[in-house]
């Protein structure tokens, strides 16, 4: 087969990864993102790798724009429109506050109230109509929305999930009235209850959808001006893909596609290293992500706070974020206690040693000032030789001094801390599912992941840390690995003895349907399609529910016996008697691509490395320590800690008393001796 | 002491507190537990029964109840024999743990080399304590009976095991025995998750020196805590807000509070509050204490919860008295009075650290309860709908809409789901217009939602709030009282206590409509943006009459766009009136 690019735009840098044949890995590029016009850094980066058209089969994209255009709140300006009595469902939210202590801030809805508009329709929770849709009232308001400047409409009324006719209808007369305007309903962006959480689904859908549709379409000009004739399929937060002409339809599904992405190729690449329970670690310069891979599959979220209030209820692989990166800046609490972060130095001034006018230290000033990054060759940066360690010392020492500690000593000090929320990070993250840490493997990743994967590793108590090949660009390598995806879903909320099997099958035999003829207009070539079914079920009466794996043609009693096992395999044991609910069903429906599945790993005869070089490194003490350069490290080279590791990407740290073996893959497998 | 063992040793106390908060919200039957997280989990000195780490996921209403009710804990444990290895300890007296019946502590010393060096403590609401009502909540209480089963401070587990027959007699007390026997393994299973953290961190560092950063970690947080307090200028600082009534009787209950701060010390001094009511409006003097230092929380928040933080407090709650209840006084009210607790703290903070502070949130937590059996089904249901409302203004920003009570996190069910589950339509949830406190900053508005039955039913309502509306500061406006009316046979009916009404019948068509107050205000309103109030008005979140009298805005323009009134301001006309009105 020919050759795949997998690009990743975030909002620092674009990410890029190159393979002539699919499979080998032929370049791996960073270079700086372009946010006025991110399709540009796109194109930018695909000239930087010197990849001509003619070697490109496939263009695979994560990108961030859909998740800073929430953040930022930088969306299309949209009118919604819902039941009588339940425009301000969008801003009530749930009854909640932003944080458990601190009763200020406001927030600030997508779409505000003065566009947010009410008709006279009823139906109730089976969809049985309880009063008509007012058509009339439509027709005047479309009237209205003509006189306001939006660009898309949201239609969210109460219980369409159970029966789409009224929002339909509405779109009807509005397209009618104005075919420009671009028409969201809540049911064909989830078909589920829970009506805050489907609004907002849906009022993100719309908010994004005139901005993304624009991109995809500004991209596609730009790929073909260039002579990219190849098909383009953008990554989903679901960890599947979907081609670019169909982009602005699912804008709602990018949303923070680039941290899924991650975790896929962490996945992807622990699985065929034989690990299927993994930890992912992706520390960037501003936050650390963890995310939790249980046999083979990343743990998917079914709802995702975009922001506050602002829930996106999609499945999502779930990725939980803290403010630790390599931008966090250290400093004193008024109890003159060591605290790192959140507070991040950012971009600019940016840590220290980064001569940007920086002057308070930063976890990346303590790893220059440990030297455990080389100063000599900083990574990312045009715009200096070597980074400011005078600069970086001073920042630590002044810390320090009001600790009673040395530079180094107050180094030490910042990497304790932040080390220490990553592993309590990860640690809860398994504890909340109640999982034991010990028993997975962490792959560390991201530009600071490597750096500190070690001490996360020794503080959660995990015995194997994986350093894949490209570390720095894994998230563009998740891109390329991917399937196409899509996930359906439809609210039941019965009682399971009350569902009868031909009820349960025709709902799955639609879903797959819609899903399967997803995959045929996407045209992407498929070697194959995987369908799996699951229904959310719980206790009656419980708002948690479990996620169940079904079958077709499943009865009450095959289903309420599943439920059992499910809730006996998570909680230890079940409640008894009480009555068990189907609350929705759902179906995933996959297109496998060509060359996506892992190839089996070989044995290979450990060897010593040599290392390139020697270095004295900060690890209590100052010690004389190996450097070795990754790109000369061959399968089955062995080395022992301390030592550093250095590539283009990413500087990787292997703490003293740990070891370090390279597999048939490349990937560093790092254990504790 | 070494800066980096104590900022570890931090970090590594809140993280066995916070996985045992988690263990037990993932292992708990109570959906209670498990939905709304309405339980704690801490870490205690064995002497003084000061916390040493409290978890991050618990309710704020735990905050330094925990501490109080350890402290009882270790007397009653002293007077017999005291702790030893294998004990753990139980109690739900709310005279003694706080809160209400079914909020059960239990309390376990941890050993390191045979000598006690700390005790873990947790809490978790049981779904049903017995008493006349499921659930607990008895509106009409009044004396504690009513609310069910008391458990003094005993001994549940005794070197190592339990004590059978304790909870057999437990247990043939309440309604759901499987369910309670449940909770009871999962909170006690949690004081191993708990140990194996300590003792790591034993290992780790040894006795001595876990002992001393214990020591330093609390005195730090002292510091902390007074480095904010003696920023409070020196002073008392009084406030009075008042109850509408207890719910049996219709007359208005006092909350008084002396706030003197003196360098950086705090001493709340309620005296002069009312005495313990009939009903079931009352609380006890622990929970008072926590709910003082959840509002101060509120206010600095970046504190660490830990004894040290709560040193410079000292109180003065006169027993007798609604906030110091004693036995036999019912306390079924706790969820609305505490509210009050918040309210006064910081009404009185306010006078000295306005730019602190936020304004009164909604006061009322103003519960309906409606049950029945379903028609279709003919199971019964109940259905539980606490009050959203709106939060006050401060320096920094408006108030938010539908928020919850400070001292909660739970959230309002879902409509559609609702409906799924009761014979219950709402007819609408939506933000109450012109209920938000006037001010520079605005109040948020409240929330209001109505209900209809669809067969027979019936409804309890406990709110308050109606007669004394929530204040603004700074100059800032009140917000709108609360406010709730039912439809019965098609006519209008307010009950008599305003907003507490017991088991009243509802037929097939009769409503139930409730309209939370909103926030007070913060600063004057006529120093507010014009642009906002223009805004404001044409989201309909102020009429024109409260934009030309309370804001003193003018109006230049109004034209209807569909059944909206859309207005444009005439800046220099309002700022002249304003300028005239302030001299007048």
């Amino acid at each position: 087969m020919a050759g795949i690019v997998g690009i990743d735009v975030g909002g620092t840098f674009t990410d890029l990864y190159y393979s002539a044949d699919g499979t080998t890995v032929d370049r791996v590029l960073k270079v700086p993102s372009t946010p006025d016009d991110p399709s540009r850094g796109l194109v930018d980066a695909l000239a930087a790798a010197g990849i001509a058209p003619g070697a490109v089969d496939l263009i695979l994209h994560g990108t961030t724009i859909a998740t800073n255009a929430v953040i930022e709140r930088k969306g299309a300006r949209c009118a919604l429109v819902t039941t009588k009595g339940f425009r301000d469902i969008l801003e009530l939210g749930r009854r909640d506050r932003q944080r458990m202590y601190g009763l200020t801030g406001v927030q600030h809805p997508l779409i505000p109230r003065a566009d947010r508009f009410e008709v006279d329709e009823r139906l109730d929770h089976q969809g049985r109509v309880v009063r008509p849709l007012d058509e009339d009232a439509v027709r005047a308001l479309a009237d209205v929305l003509a006189g306001l400047d939006v660009e898309a409409v949201v239609v969210a009324l109460l219980h369409a999930y159970a029966n789409p006719d009224h929002e339909e209808r509405v779109r009807d007369i509005l397209l009618s009235r104005e075919p420009a305007w671009q028409v969201v309903t809540s049911a064909s962006v989830v078909r589920e209850y829970y009506e805050f959480e489907r609004t907002s689904t849906a009022a993100v859908q719309g908010y994004l959808q005139p901005l993304v549709a624009r991109y995809a379409d500004n991209l596609s000009a730009k790929l073909t001006e260039r002579g990219f004739r190849t098909q383009t399929l953008v990554m989903q937060s679901n960890g599947g893909l979907v081609p670019l002409a169909h982009l602005g339809s699912r804008a709602a599904n990018i949303v923070r596609s680039g941290p899924a992405a991650g975790v896929m190729a962490a996945a992807r690449l622990a699985a065929q290293a034989g690990f299927d329970n993994v930890i992912t670690g992706d520390m960037g310069g501003t936050s650390y992500d963890v995310a939790v891979v249980v046999g083979g599959s990343p743990s998917v979220a079914e709802t995702t706070e975009l922001d506050f209030r602002v829930p996106l209820r999609l499945p999502m692989i779930d990725v939980h974020t803290i403010g630790a990166g390599g931008g966090s800046i250290a400093h004193l609490d008024r109890g003159g206690i060591l605290q790192v972060g959140p507070e991040s130095a950012g971009a600019v001034p940016g840590p220290a040693c980064f001569g940007r006018g920086g002057t308070r230290p930063t976890v990346t000033d303590v790893n220059a000032v440990l030297a455990r990054i080389n100063a000599e060759h900083p990574i990312g940066l045009k715009h200096l030789d070597r980074l400011d360690i005078p600069a970086a010392r001073r920042a630590i020492g002044d810390l320090g001094e009001r600790l009673g500690l040395g530079v180094e000593e107050t180094a030490e000090a910042i990497l304790a801390i932040v080390n220490q929320r990553m592993a309590g990070r990860t640690r809860l993250l398994s504890v909340e599912r109640g999982l034991d840490p010990r028993d997975f493997v962490l792959v560390a990743f991201g530009g600071a992941g490597p750096l500190h994967g070690a001490a996360i590793m020794r503080e959660v108590g995990i015995r194997t840390m994986l350093i894949p090949p490209h570390p720095g660009v894994l998230c563009a390598l998740g891109c390329a690995i991917a399937d196409l995806r899509h996930d359906l879903s439809r609210t039941i909320e019965r009682r399971a003895a009350d569902l009868d099997a031909g009820t349960v099958a025709s709902v799955l035999a639609e879903q797959r349907r819609e899903g399967e003829a997803r995959l045929v207009q996407s045209e992407a070539r498929l070697v194959g399609t995987e369908v799996s079914h699951h229904a959310e079920m719980s206790y009656a009466g419980q708002i948690h529910t479990l996620r169940v794996p079904v079958e077709p043609g499943w009865g009450p009693e095959r289903l309420v016996a599943a439920f059992h096992d499910a809730y006996r395999a998570e909680y230890g044991n079940t409640l008894g008697d009480i009555p068990v609910s189907v609350v929705s069903l759902k179906t995933a429906v996959l297109g496998r691509r060509a060359g996506t599945r892992p190839e089996a790993a070989r044995e290979v005869a450990p060897s010593p490395a040599r290392p390139s070089g020697r270095r004295p490194v900060y690890f209590g003490g100052w010690i004389d320590t190996a450097i070795y350069d990754r790109a000369t490290l061959v399968p089955g080279a062995t080395f022992t800690g301390p030592a550093i590791l250095e590539q283009a990407d990413t500087t990787t740290v292997i703490e003293p008393g740990m070891r370090a073996r390279v597999d048939s893959f490349g990937n560093v497998l790092v254990e504790m001796a | 002491m070494d800066p980096v063992t104590l900022a570890v040793v931090r970090g590594a106390l809140d993280q066995i507190t916070d996985e045992m908060d988690l263990h037990l919200i993932r292992a708990a039957l109570s959906p209670i537990i498990s939905e709304t997280n309405d339980c704690a989990h801490g870490l205690y000195d064995a002497a003084t029964g000061e916390t040493i780490a409290q978890g991050g996921y618990g309710l704020p209403q735990f905050l330094a109840n925990m501490q109080s009710t350890v402290i009882r804990v270790i007397a009653a444990a002293a007077a017999e024999g005291g702790f030893a290895e294998g004990d753990v300890w139980i109690v739900n007296d709310p005279y003694i743990s706080g809160t209400h019946l079914n909020d059960v502590v239990l309390v376990s010393p941890v050993y390191v080399g045979g000598r006690p060096f700390a005790l873990f403590a947790n809490t978790g609401h049981w779904m049903d304590m017995g008493g006349s009502v499921p659930g607990g909540w008895a509106p009409s209480a009044t004396e504690i009976h009513q609310e069910g089963i008391i458990i003094p401070p005993l001994r549940l587990c005794e070197a190592g095991r339990t004590n059978a027959a304790l909870v057999r007699l437990i247990t043939a007390n309440v309604r759901l025995p499987q369910q309670l026997q449940g909770d009871l393994a999962a909170m006690l299973n949690v004081f191993a998750v708990g140990r194996r953290g300590l003792d790591a961190l034993v290992a780790k560092y040894g006795e001595a020196t876990l002992r001393a950063c214990i020591d330093e970690l609390l005195a730090r947080s002292e510091t902390q805590m007074r480095s904010y307090l003696a920023e409070i200028p020196d002073g008392t600082y009084a406030v009075e807000d008042w109850f509408d009534n207890d719910g049996v009787t219709d007359a208005p209950l006092k909350v008084r509070l002396a706030l003197t701060v003196s360098g950086s010390d705090l001493h709340f001094d309620f005296t002069g509050t009312a005495p313990t009511t009939r009903g079931p409006m009352n609380i006890s003097d622990g929970t008072t204490q926590s709910m003082c230092l959840v509002a101060l929380k509120h206010v600095f928040p970046d504190v660490p919860v830990n004894g040290g933080a709560f040193r410079p407090a000292r109180f003065t709650i006169p027993p007798g008295t609604i906030l110091a209840a004693q036995y036999p006084s019912p306390v079924g009210g706790t969820t609305d009075v505490v509210q009050r607790v918040v309210d006064v703290v910081f009404a009185a903070l306010a006078q000295a650290i306005p730019e602190r502070v936020p304004a009164a949130p909604f006061g009322t937590t103003g519960v309906a309860t409606v049950s029945g059996r379903h028609p279709e089904t003919g199971a019964t249901f109940v259905a539980v709908y606490p009050y959203p409302g709106g939060y006050g203004a401060s320096r920094e920003s408006d108030g938010l809409v539908n928020g919850t009570p400070p001292g909660s996190m739970a959230k309002f069910m879902s409509v559609e789901m609702s409906e799924h589950r009761y014979p219950l339509r709402f007819e609408h949830y939506a933000i109450r217009e012109n209920s938000g406190g006037a001010g520079l900053h605005r109040g948020g508005c409240g929330s209001t939602y109505a209900i209809t039955a669809l067969g027979d039913c019936v409804v309890s309502i406990l709110g308050d709030r109606v007669d004394h509306r929530p204040p603004g500061i700074e100059g800032g406006g009140p917000a709108a009282p609360n406010d709730v009316r039912l439809r019965l046979d098609g006519r209008e009916w307010v009950p008599p206590l305003r907003s507490k009404a017991e088991r009243v019948p509802l037929k097939a068509g009769d409503s139930v409509r409730l309209a939370s107050p909103g926030g007070g205000g913060y600063g004057d309103p006529f120093a507010r943006d014009l642009a906002l109030v223009e805004q404001d008005l044409n989201a309909g979140l102020i009429d024109r009459a409260t934009a030309e009298t309370a804001y003193g805005a003018v109006v230049a323009e109004a034209r209807a766009v569909g059944d909206r009134q859309i207005y444009r301001l005439d800046a220099a006309a309002s700022e002249a009136q304003r300028r005239g009105r302030r001299i007048g």
